[in-house]
């Protein structure tokens, strides 16, 4: 029954224009980084490497498809998390203001496992939009520019990955940056629980992704215990795989620590949606 | 005494006469360089510079006179902005003073410190040193300020191509004060105040070894472009 009600769920978010905004949306930012990546890339690869070139030179296909990849994974995933919000603070939320919800009640399915279904549905499309994302990004930037060595800047400088060492890094990066997405995905679920209207959890969910990320960037020293314990600290988290050597144990924290916010938000929303009164 | 000093100085005469002047030297060593008119050469390029991670690299370099260069590598390669062909260049235009300031053994090898200082200020070098080894006139460490890029050191160690003055190992000393991150970079969230403030070196060096030298084969100018 779980699934059979996350497939209709699923077939629900395939029916809703929202979520085609979400993938037009990304397809677009993505040609037009593609597109001012080819016409001026240059300029823009020698803001990274502009204080080091006083002194030395870089030799070698820079500008290559893997290293535009990169950029766009670093521009887009501080936005997607809009376009995620989008569609799962609706799954719930969408339904009460529909009047929808009462008759979605009254099937054969227990409250905590409609929740379920909607987490299963809203992690499914979150799973499409970074495959997509990275089918973008990796493949056609590849296709257009070549592969080659990747060329990070982290706050220690710069490290210069081989193209043979570069595959397994995107592959990693990006399961973290769908944990980071679900997370999302959750918060914006378990606000949904909470609301009548769509637009209230979608709101919300940016609002709480907004003050973490100032919080987060605030280099004050009163922030410093709760910093590790906010989520968006750990939506960049997928960058630590661009490092040299590759911080497993910073990695770990912060899938541990995504995961805790997934069970917590979806264990919250259960709770809320199992005593929720529905008049609608 | 009085009739023993001028003999003295009459055998000293010759022997001033033969001592070669900075001048000399660097005309000998120019003489050595130019007559290579273009090379091709395989490189490993090992960087171990404090801001820069990454894993030594192989190249190929050509070079074809005057001043066309060109380093081909299937990776990213790390390589001083000056070094390579900026002596050769600087010497060849004539327009210095140079003074012999001391001989010192490098390596050793007994060599003649030099000052070489350029006649107009036009220019972007404002000082070299040149560590000159006089026997098989070849420069064995240099140390170069120009206006924009700062003091870097360079050793050389020499091969089988010493008949021509081309190295078979170089190693840079590089000045990294200047080195600065964005402030947008430097200022991951991820990574706390104290962390940040890690110190760093001041210098970092590039080693570069050549082998497979082909001096004097004829290269196409289609490979510089």
């Amino acid at each position: 029954m779980l699934l059979k009600n996350t497939w209709n769920e699923f077939i629900k978010i395939l029916s809703k224009p929202r979520s085609y905004l979400g993938v037009g949306a990304l397809t677009l930012l993505i040609g037009i980084i593609i597109f001012a990546m080819k016409a001026d890339g240059k300029s823009i690869i020698s803001f990274v490497t502009a204080s080091f070139e006083q002194t030395l030179t870089f030799n070698g296909h820079i500008l290559n498809g893997y290293l535009i990849a990169f950029i766009i994974l670093q521009m887009l995933i501080v936005h997607v998390p809009l376009l995620v919000a989008l569609v799962t603070g609706d799954l719930i939320a969408g339904e009460a203001a529909m009047g929808t919800i009462r008759m979605l009640a009254t099937k054969p399915i227990s409250r905590t496992n409609i929740v379920l279904s909607k987490f299963i549905a809203g992690a499914a499309y979150t799973l499409f939009i970074i495959i997509w994302m990275g089918f973008l990004a990796l493949f056609v930037s590849t296709a257009l520019f070549g592969t080659g060595d990747v060329i990070v800047l982290n706050s220690d400088g710069l490290v210069i990955l081989p193209e043979a060492d570069v595959l397994w890094r995107f592959g990693a990066g990006f399961c973290v940056a769908f944990l980071s997405l679900l997370t999302v995905s959750s918060l914006s679920i378990c606000l949904s629980a909470f609301a009548e209207n769509s637009i209230g959890p979608i709101v919300a969910t940016m609002s709480v992704i907004i003050l973490f990320t100032i919080i987060g960037s605030l280099d004050v020293t009163v922030f410093d215990s709760i910093k590790p314990y906010l989520f968006t600290t750990h939506m960049v988290s997928w960058r630590s795989f661009f490092e040299d050597p590759v911080p497993w144990s910073t990695i770990r924290q912060s899938v541990i620590i995504l995961v805790a916010h997934n069970v917590v938000l979806v264990a919250i929303a259960i709770v809320r949606f199992n005593k929720k009164d529905i008049t609608s | 005494m009085k009739k023993i000093l001028p003999f003295l100085f009459l055998f000293a005469l010759p022997l001033f006469s033969n001592a070669e002047t900075a001048d000399d030297i660097l005309t000998k060593v120019l003489t050595k360089l130019n007559s290579v008119k273009d090379y091709k050469v395989s490189a490993t390029i090992k960087a171990n510079i404090p801001m820069i991670k990454i894993l030594p690299n192989e190249a190929t370099i050509y070079f074809k006179q005057k001043d066309k260069f060109k380093v081909e590598s299937k990776g990213i390669t790390i390589l001083p902005k000056q070094g390579f062909t900026d002596i050769n260049n600087f010497l060849a235009k004539k327009n210095y003073i140079a003074v012999i300031n001391d001989t010192i053994t490098t390596g050793g090898v007994k060599t003649y410190l030099m000052s070489v200082i350029p006649n107009s200020a036009g220019g972007e070098m404002i000082l070299a040193k040149l560590w000159i080894d006089p026997e098989r006139s070849v420069i064995m460490k240099s140390q170069i300020t120009t206006k924009s890029n700062g003091t870097v050191t360079t050793s050389y160690t020499y091969g089988d191509q010493v008949k021509y003055g081309l190295p078979s190992k170089m190693v840079f000393e590089i000045d990294i004060k200047k080195f600065k991150l964005p402030k947008s970079v430097a200022s991951d969230i991820n990574k706390s105040s104290a962390e940040k403030k890690k110190k760093i070196g001041n210098k970092g060096t590039i080693t570069i070894t050549l082998t497979d030298y082909q001096v004097n084969k004829g290269l196409n100018d289609s490979i510089f472009k």
